[in-house]
């Protein structure tokens, strides 16, 4: 790994800290304090490095760094000797995400506002921000000018807490916004912020973040994660500009007009090609979307995980990026109660019971991480427990190791100076009183820039083994055993209390033991290596003096009811693609040959509709359509007796599988954001359309703005990733819109100023960007000058001039529809389609003359009053008059129904049967521009076709099979065992959260110290944990079910 | 193809009339003779299909029905040939009348404010002369229940006949039934959901003490009611909510969820109130509770999305066939709001259910006597039987099957214009490609 920016700033802070006391330039008041800084610490086992162990050595530090490291190291006069004997010596931890105490205002913002629901006058809560000053980004979003080292204002506690875990350095991380600013990493020791700096700008952070809930109004872009997508791009594209016009200023400046000035951009500018870039992401599919964003602008990616790595870890493997885990497995889902379990979807059982490998999984596909405690909510608690949960699920105790130590140095490129104990290293290091990734060992010394720092724990005496104690006269033996923090103890047989702090000791005892009577004896004393001295009090004795020396040391006995948990291992079940139900666990096979004989086939091509017959696919592409049809030797024969096949249904107006956001409605003009880069391909909606018969489909962007978003086109590939989904040779095109929703009459009256607010407006908003981009298009070509910025909206728009990219216009009035006709004739431009278009009956003519497709729906009206013409013979119509008509869904419950939505064109309009199934096939993909590959079922497309149980205009016919790229993705007896199989799974996971649940809800056992410390109230009610005490037994027999899945298993 | 081209024929001559009577659709006079449709394939509903049977009536009501049924003299009578007698079809969840277009604020009567209001009554803001009502007859739906929205209890629905000069004169039955809408019982889990956990629970236990509260309140007003003492003080609200307690109104509570369900279920079982269940999504879930309880279930739409990711994909269109195979009383109805301006469709709702899994008699039936049953008007409508009304369709084929076309509609023995808004507007444009 390699990080050129960081290495000036570490060869300027190696300067810094290799004098022989740390320089400062802060002014010294009264007396120098001139310690020598020579420590040795001698006699432990010392971890190194991942793989790397000395058994028994020596870690020799002088002036805050390593300077000798092994078994024989020669320890100088002046030195002060720590004796590590028993204890274990690690690298200093190294946390790669903190936000430590930052200000609110560098913190997320809360992601919801809770509002007392009995006020009705109640407000949200307001959200600290920081006031916009100096020169900056227009976006209040984009700040990668912000340092979080210019915020540092670190208290004790804080830094102790990360200590006590064996931190002694952390990256500390501005929490908020696109760009949020720049990581600083730290030493986490008790000085001056300017002398805890190791590295004060390390990585740009970048999170996709936008406006979710609309707090900022129409001015609040973005607010779709395409929004944020587009708004990171064009950002990298105006640092590099920036710096180029700037330089072109210094240059020229009596010819050159003066280029803004910009901190955002300079900073950005600069740190784009020296520091990496941490991405934040939120699921999967973000991983994905991060890498994208690097691959274009070259950038050295670091992504914070959110612990669904483990999904894609194959694409990870082969881009090997460097990721930041943090280690909030999330806790067992409340599905006691059968009517809470149903909202409980599979893939969040499974990812309850396969969260905590994903660390193991991540190692073995060879992905280097680092581990941090953001996102813990009791880090104290949970961070070791959690990393140990990880090793037991199969991560090698030296990769948890690495995690903690090389990986995020080499991150941060500080691996010449943390993460390792060897000379010339920051004299960072963990004590810990044994093997830290096993269970019960605890980190007793946190060691920073050469000084140490002890945990509670550090002093704390183990007095565990057999003793033999003197008092009185008597000799009895007194054993002490158990748990460091809860002591097992017996005198002479008896029941007795020992505790420890420090070197004191203090042991209560039976007075009866030294025949004293009733009542106890209290004996205090010291511990001097393997004896205790002291004096005590029994009653009617004060002062009496005892004694103890120990004569067997203490050995854990594993307990034999100690079986390993069920916590310790997923269940075996096949991961699927996307998780959950329904996925896939592998793409569907594609046969080399292929035949379905004797069914009615309709082409929607020159052969018309065909009736037993047959059709034959070889390697994915459609070679033959006829009667009689031979099977090549080895073909998959389908028996198409009494089915109908016809070519896979295309929906011209979908907006299925978008993550975060349908639409960017902030601004008016948007055409720089594109769906293509928020492709989910997780939406169960791609798997319900396919069982509709849907094999491709025009995602598009709202219709919120005149000139909105970039669609993307995609075939319906379940259970593959985002990328794979994109139909590759579709022409690209863009969302425009008129009418109400783009002069935002129906959002309320926040929404009255925005430009455009009338028809006038619309119109005269795309004259005018259609200028800009004309004139773009000239600047481009000019060689004088500041450098042109790019300007992906104006790209984009240049793209539809230039005829590269199609419009698809959200349109009803005729009115509307002519003016912007009239303009697209005025800019000579490509208009795919005209969506909706529901007043289309009464300007068809105009449309076909203009060669404009027309994409409607079948029957929707009356719902604004812009609609309250349309007709349901509007598809009809539009295609009698000769314009190049389809019927879409713009709906993901419509869209599996797109068959018997064309078939009302017969009822109302009278179309023939072949003329309304091309209204969503073939003249789909005319409009899609993608027809030379799909859309009928002739020689040379792609096999994409649905086998229907009948006549597949009627209502009763329902869909057999879906064939993509002549592989089967939709099966209808597939489904009926997959629903079954799922079910399945979902029970034994339930059976499995609901031992973790029944702990959780029970009743709270004695000395439970988990549930002591635990100061939340319950979240259980006293009801609930009644019904799921009386639900233990009917779930643990295993035989009764929910009602739900004995019923879903029925047809 | 022969029914292709005799339907285009049908569609010229439709044409033509419309266009002939451009104007504002006009309420049907009352029957003047008796009128007889001969020859068709008479779909009864309540017995076996006849084959090219005769169905008479007169004054409004079916006077004969069968294969030889005697016409009385001076009767008009319709050659059948070819053509299917079916009763008219009846949507049991619909607000027509009240909601002309969604969006315009101005033109929306369906939520009185506040939560609580067994007082309103739909009948009160009927427009009888919405554009929507013609849209919804001309594909053969010709009663629909219209329904108050909103808050907890919603008010009281009417049976409407889909023609008349004035509320009054639509009126089947009103008020038809008290409409309760069980709360969200679902809690928001994700880390973005709009309220925390503990919010959401609390908005849960507010609106559930609500429906407790107002009906234990209620019973109690009844009692006073029977006896009042002489500082009795009317409250309009419990006051329209004493018939229920009466078995005289049914309580028809909209609940959709397996927990909002089961809540209701046990909730009814305490107040000892029959109920009819609304909306149902997850019914078959308690498939036998519902049998066992007879509740009936006005089911929703069949062509809505499952409710949850893991759902089976089809869960909503073979839902109405898990009910009837085990044997509860079922109807289906569209989902009330956001679905006005089609609710002509229910038709194609029973045909979905029977691609997956109902018996296509049972999907008839679905929207026809069940419905009618279930809103306590099977004694006049639903079926076509003597002496019921002779609200019916007669079509060109199955419809609940594309593309049967309606060709004629009688509401209480009134031929009915079948032209609407859309038609017009089809015909002018017509005219206007025709003219060039």
């Amino acid at each position: 790994m390699r990080f050129p920016g960081c290495l000036w700033l570490a060869a300027l802070l190696f300067f810094a800290v290799s004098g022989t006391a740390q320089v400062t330039t802060v002014p010294k008041q009264g007396i120098r304090e001139n310690d020598p800084r020579v420590h040795a610490l001698t006699n432990a086992r010392i971890v190194s490095a991942p793989g790397k162990t000395i058994e028994k050595g020596t870690v020799l530090i002088r002036d805050g760094l390593i300077v000798e490291v092994g078994p024989d190291v020669k320890v100088p006069a002046e030195a002060r000797v720590w004796d590590l004997a028993g204890k274990t010596i690690y690298p200093g931890f190294i946390d790669a995400y903190s936000r430590l105490d930052l200000p609110e205002t560098l913190k997320p913002e809360p992601t919801r506002s809770d509002v007392d629901t009995d006020d009705p006058n109640a407000k949200p809560k307001e959200i600290p921000r920081e006031s916009a000053k100096g020169t900056r980004s227009w976006n209040s979003r984009v700040t990668p000018e912000r340092k979080a080292a210019d915020y540092l204002n670190l208290d004790k506690k804080a830094t102790k807490a990360l200590r006590d875990l064996g931190f002694a350095s952390a990256l500390i991380v501005p929490g908020r916004g696109v760009f949020h600013g720049s990581s600083a990493l730290i030493n986490l020791q008790e000085a001056d912020v300017d002398t805890m700096v190791v590295a004060p700008v390390v990585a740009q952070h970048i999170g996709f973040d936008f406006d979710r809930d609309g707090r900022d109004g129409d001015r609040g872009y973005p607010n779709s994660l395409m929004g944020a997508i587009a708004l990171i791009r064009q950002s990298f594209l105006d640092a590099t500009w920036y710096q180029a016009a700037q330089d072109a200023y210094r240059k020229n400046p009596a010819t050159t007009e003066r280029p803004e000035t910009n901190a955002s951009l300079a900073a950005l500018a600069e740190q784009m090609q020296r520091n990496p870039a941490v991405f934040e992401t939120e699921d999967e599919l973000d991983l994905l979307r991060a890498l994208r964003i690097a691959d274009e602008f070259k950038l050295k990616p670091i992504l914070f995980g959110n612990g669904h790595e483990y999904r894609v870890r194959k694409t990870l493997a082969e881009k090997k990026p460097a990721l930041i885990l943090p280690l909030d497995f999330p806790k067992p889902p409340e599905i006691e109660r059968p009517e809470q379990a149903l909202e409980v979807a599979l893939d969040e059982l499974q990812h309850w019971d396969r969260a905590p490998s994903n660390p193991a999984r991540l190692a073995e596909a060879g992905i280097p991480f680092a581990f941090t405690t953001e996102k813990l909510e009791k880090p104290e608690k949970d961070f070791w427990s959690r990393v140990r949960l990880a090793v037991r699920r199969g991560l090698s105790k030296d990769a948890a190791l690495a995690a903690l130590t090389t990986t995020p140095a080499e991150m941060f490129g500080v691996a010449d100076r943390l993460g390792s104990i060897a000379p010339g290293r920051m004299a960072n290091l963990v004590i810990a009183s044994g093997d830290l990734f096993a269970d019960d060992e605890r980190v007793l010394t946190t060691w920073v820039d050469g000084h140490y720092y002890d945990t509670d724990q550090a002093r704390e005496r183990d007095v565990r083994g057999t003793w033999e104690l003197t008092a009185e006269g008597k000799m009895l033996p007194l054993v002490i055993e158990g748990k460091l923090e809860k002591l097992d103890v017996k005198l002479g047989g008896e029941k007795a209390t020992v505790s420890v702090k420090d070197d004191a000791v203090l042991l209560i005892a039976p007075a009866k033991l030294f025949d004293k009577g009733e009542g106890s004896v209290r004996l205090s004393g010291q511990v001097i290596g393997e004896t205790i001295a002291g004096t005590g009090d029994a009653p009617a004795t004060p002062n009496l003096r005892w004694s103890a020396k120990r004569t067997a040391a203490f050995t854990p006995v594993k307990k034999p009811d100690e079986k390993p948990s069920p916590l310790d291992k997923p269940l075996d079940f096949p991961e699927t693609y996307p998780a959950g139900a329904f996925g896939r666990v592998a793409a569907p096979e594609q046969p080399k040959s292929l035949l379905i004989q004797g069914a009615t086939i309709w082409t929607s091509g020159p052969q018309g509709t065909l009736q037993n017959a047959d059709l034959l696919v070889t390697a994915g592409k459609i070679t033959a359509v006829g009667l009689g049809l031979k099977a090549p030797g080895g073909a998959a024969i389908v028996d198409g007796k009494g089915m109908h096949v016809t070519p896979g249904i295309i929906d011209c107006h979908s907006h299925t599988a978008i993550s975060r956001g349908v639409n960017e409605s902030s601004h008016a003009v948007t055409c720089e954001v594109r769906i293509g880069d928020v492709i989910d391909a997780t939406d169960i909606g791609l798997y319900r359309e396919l069982a509709g018969g849907v094999t491709a489909a025009n995602i598009l962007h709202g219709s919120a703005n005149p000139m909105g978003g970039q669609n993307q086109v995609i075939k319906f590939r379940w259970g593959a990733l985002p990328e794979e989904l994109k139909f590759a040779d579709a022409m690209p095109g863009v969302k425009f819109a008129l009418g109400e929703n783009v002069k935002q009459s129906n959002w309320g009256e926040k929404f009255k100023t925005r430009y455009p607010q009338t028809r006038m407006g619309v119109e005269q908003i795309m004259r005018d960007r259609f200028r800009a981009a004309q004139e773009y298009d000239a600047a481009l070509k000019k060689k004088q000058g500041l450098p042109v910025r790019r300007d992906l909206q104006l790209e984009a728009i240049s793209e539809i001039l230039s005829g590269k990219r199609l419009i698809h216009c959200h349109s009803y009035r005729q009115d509307e529809i002519l003016a912007f006709l009239s303009v697209a004739r005025e800019f000579k431009i490509k208009v795919g389609t005209l969506q909706h278009i529901l007043e289309g009956y009464k300007v068809a003519d105009v449309m076909a003359k203009d060669g404009v497709g027309g994409s409607t729906f079948a029957d929707w009206w009356g719902y604004k009053f812009e609609v309250y013409d349309a007709i349901p013979d509007n598809a009809a119509m539009m295609n009698g008059q000769g314009v190049l008509t389809t019927v879409n869904s713009d709906s993901a419950d419509l869209a599996r129904r797109l068959n018997t939505e064309a078939a009302k064109s017969m009822k109302y309009g009278g179309l023939t049967p072949e003329d309304a199934l091309k209204l969503v096939t073939i003249n789909s993909a005319k409009q899609l521009r993608i027809d030379a590959k799909t859309g009928s079922l002739e020689n040379g497309k792609d096999a994409d076709f649905v086998i229907w149980s009948g006549n597949p205009l009627s209502n009763y016919a329902h869909v057999q099979q879906t064939w993509i790229d002549g592989r089967k993705y939709f099966d209808r007896a597939e489904d009926e065992e997959g629903r079954k199989a799922f079910a399945a799974q979902r029970e034994a996971l339930v059976q499995k959260a609901l031992t973790e649940r029944l702990k959780e809800i029970g009743p709270a056992k004695e000395g439970d110290s988990e549930k002591k410390d635990d100061k939340e109230p319950p979240k259980i009610s006293a009801q609930e944990q009644q019904r799921a005490r009386e639900l233990e037994p009917i779930y643990g027999s295993g035989h009764d079910k929910h009602t739900c899945l004995e019923d879903a298993a029925s047809p | 193809m022969t029914r292709f081209t005799s339907y285009l024929a049908l569609a010229f001559a439709l044409a033509l009339t419309g266009y002939a009577i451009a104007s504002d659709t006009m309420p049907a006079p009352p029957q003047a003779k008796p009128i007889a449709i001969k020859g068709a394939t008479i779909h009864p509903v309540s017995g076996a299909d006849i084959p090219s049977g005769t169905i008479v009536f007169d004054n409004g009501k079916i006077t004969a029905i069968g294969a030889d049924a005697a016409i009385p003299a001076g009767a008009e009578i319709i050659d059948g040939t070819g053509k299917h007698v079916y009763p008219g079809l009846i949507n049991a969840n619909t607000v027509l009348g009240l909601v002309e277009i969604g969006a315009v604020r101005a033109t929306v009567d369906v939520e009185e404010s506040g939560a609580i209001n067994p007082n309103v009554r739909s009948i009160t803001s009927v427009n009888p002369d919405s554009e929507l009502i013609p849209v919804a007859r001309s594909a053969g739906v010709l009663t629909a229940l219209s329904v108050p929205e909103g808050g907890i209890i919603s008010g009281q629905s009417a049976v409407l006949k889909l023609d008349g000069w004035t509320p009054d004169e639509m009126t089947v039955l009103s008020p038809a039934a008290m409409h309760l809408r069980w709360p969200n019982l679902t809690i928001d889990r994700r880390p973005r959901a709009r309220k925390s956990a503990k919010d959401q629970q609390k908005e849960i236990e507010k609106a559930q003490k609500q429906i407790r509260d107002a009906f234990q309140i209620a019973r109690s007003y009844w009692q006073a009611r029977k006896n009042p003492g002489p500082d009795f003080k009317t409250d309009l609200r419990w006051e329209a909510l004493m018939p229920v307690f009466d078995s005289k109104l049914p309580l028809f509570v909209h609940a959709s969820t397996l927990a909002q369900i089961e809540a209701a279920l046990a909730w009814a079982k305490e107040m000892q109130l029959k109920i009819v269940l609304v909306d149902g999504d997850d019914a078959w879930r308690v498939a036998a509770q519902l049998k066992e309880s007879d509740t009936p279930v006005v089911l929703g739409p069949a062509t809505s999305l499952p409710s949850r990711r893991d759902d089976d994909y089809d869960s909503a269109w073979s839902s109405a066939a898990k009910l009837q195979k085990a044997g509860v009383r079922f109807c289906i109805a569209s989902n009330g709001r956001g679905a006005e301006t089609n609710e002509r469709n229910i038709g194609y709702e029973a045909g979905l259910a029977a691609g997956y899994g109902l018996p296509k008699e049972e999907a008839l039936k679905a929207v026809t006597i069940y419905p009618a049953q279930i809103l306590g008007v099977a004694d006049r409508l639903g079926s076509l039987e003597t002496d019921k009304a002779a609200t019916l369709i007669v079509t060109n084929g199955d419809p609940l099957d594309f593309p049967t076309q309606v060709e004629a509609a009688f509401i209480d023995g009134r031929k009915i214009d079948l032209s609407n808004r859309q038609t017009r507007l089809r015909d002018k444009y017509r005219e206007k490609y025709r003219r060039k």
